[in-house]
């Protein structure tokens, strides 16, 4: 154990200093998440890229709307609550059964060894999100979205729920840990990964978080790929395998958005 | 109480668990506390049957209004800084909890008991190997050293 070249601490103020202008301008340039854009918009960002645009043109045959997420190692779970809520503001039915699941889930994870003491501020943050966005009728549909959009981009309520779904995601790896340990390349054991890839802030969801979420609270989850693979195909998978997709997102290497199904 | 910053009130929350039912070993310096509530001194003993049983230690933990989305900054100070291979003579810690493993859902509990686990598995006192040049180079905030954690078992 040790410092990193210790005789570079000035070189390490730098780096960190660099580190917290680059996630200032990140902030200050895009909102947590984004209004409705059209798709066709990613087509800026791999101009003239054959394989990009032909695949940003089949993908549009599907989906015509995309709504992003700021790149802060949040992404998914942002973008995974903000599209789930979204569809229950359109399905009461669906909505009180979450309501009753997401009361329920404290406790369980209480069971599971997480502090309450802890865990009550997210969860009653949370409830807090998914009371706000109860679908009276469907009139005020229309109004309920705008107070989700609302909600996502104050960093308070929005980072609370990211915590949130963190803890639950961690809490289905340890329950499952037999089986999820099969997904973890390295040394790592559940208990590691959980405190050093699900639990902190920023880090980066990878399958094995999503598969995890999703199964913990029952929603299917649609990605498509975006990459430089083979085909003019955007490749799509679905979370957990054959089940009915209830959230689409986007996947860019590093980076996960919303996307609307025509 | 509904003039407090969310931060606010999770400190306040957490102070008032520390001091009811705090983790064998550890009590929170209330004088501190209660002259600025984002530093705190909690003090810290060594645990019976370790290599520093009998001593008593000394952390101050230091609050930023991003509290509990950052980690405090945590140091040992006072007079008597454990000597330990993840503990620099300057009260500075290498224990990645305290950066980049930091979770909100972690707590000032959970840091002291991190601590104590830290130093009750420790099987020879000494200083980190790179203890001289690291206390004359560093920043005066640990959270300022980009740590390089590769020994956990320590």
């Amino acid at each position: 154990m040790e410092s990193v070249g210790n005789n570079d601490a000035n070189r390490d103020e730098l780096i960190i200093q660099q580190q917290r202008e680059i996630e200032k301008e990140i902030s200050d340039s895009t909102p947590l998440v984004s209004g409705q854009l059209p798709l066709t918009c990613l087509r800026e960002e791999y101009n003239g890229d054959e394989i990009f645009t032909e695949k940003i043109r089949e993908l549009s045959k599907k989906y015509k709307f995309i709504r992003r997420t700021r790149p802060d190692g949040n992404c998914f779970f942002r973008a995974f609550a903000y599209s789930y809520l979204e569809y229950l503001i359109t399905n009461n039915t669906a909505y009180q059964e979450f309501k009753i699941l997401a009361e329920a889930s404290k406790d369980k994870l209480v069971q599971l060894g997480f502090p309450s003491f802890t865990l009550e501020d997210f969860h009653e943050t949370f409830m807090d999100v998914i009371k706000r966005v109860n679908p009276t009728n469907s009139e005020e549909n229309e109004k309920v979205k705008n107070e989700l959009h609302t909600v996502f981009n104050e960093q308070g309520y929005s980072d609370y729920v990211v915590v949130y779904l963190r803890l639950i995601t961690s809490g289905k790896l340890q329950e499952d840990a037999d089986f999820y340990q099969n997904f973890i390349e390295g040394d790592f054991s559940i208990e590691e990964f959980r405190h050093q890839e699900v639990e902190p802030m920023y880090k980066e969801s990878d399958h094995i978080h999503i598969i995890a979420l999703c199964t913990a609270l029952g929603v299917g989850v649609r990605v498509e790929y975006l990459d430089r693979g083979e085909g003019d195909q955007v490749k799509a998978h679905d979370f957990p395998e054959g089940s009915e997709p209830k959230v689409y997102l986007i996947y860019r290497p590093g980076h996960y958005d919303i996307l609307y199904p025509n | 109480m509904s003039s407090m910053s969310p931060s606010e009130r999770r400190l306040q929350k957490e102070l008032m668990s520390l001091i009811k039912e705090p983790p064998q070993g550890v009590t929170v310096d209330t004088e501190s506390v209660h002259q600025n509530l984002s530093e705190w001194k909690i003090n810290i003993k060594g645990s019976e049957g370790t290599l520093y049983e009998g001593e008593d230690f000394q952390l101050l933990f230091k609050f930023n209004n991003k509290y509990p989305f950052e980690s405090p900054e945590v140091t040992f100070i006072g007079t008597n800084i454990p000597v330990h291979p993840h503990v620099y003579s300057n009260g500075h810690i290498c224990l990645s909890i305290l950066t980049e493993d930091w979770s909100p859902a972690l707590s000032v509990q959970a840091v002291c008991l991190s601590i104590a686990s830290m130093l009750s598995s420790c099987r020879e006192k000494k200083r980190p190997p790179d203890n001289t040049l690291y206390v004359k180079t560093c920043n005066k905030n640990p959270k300022k050293t980009k740590w390089w954690y590769h020994d956990d078992s320590v």
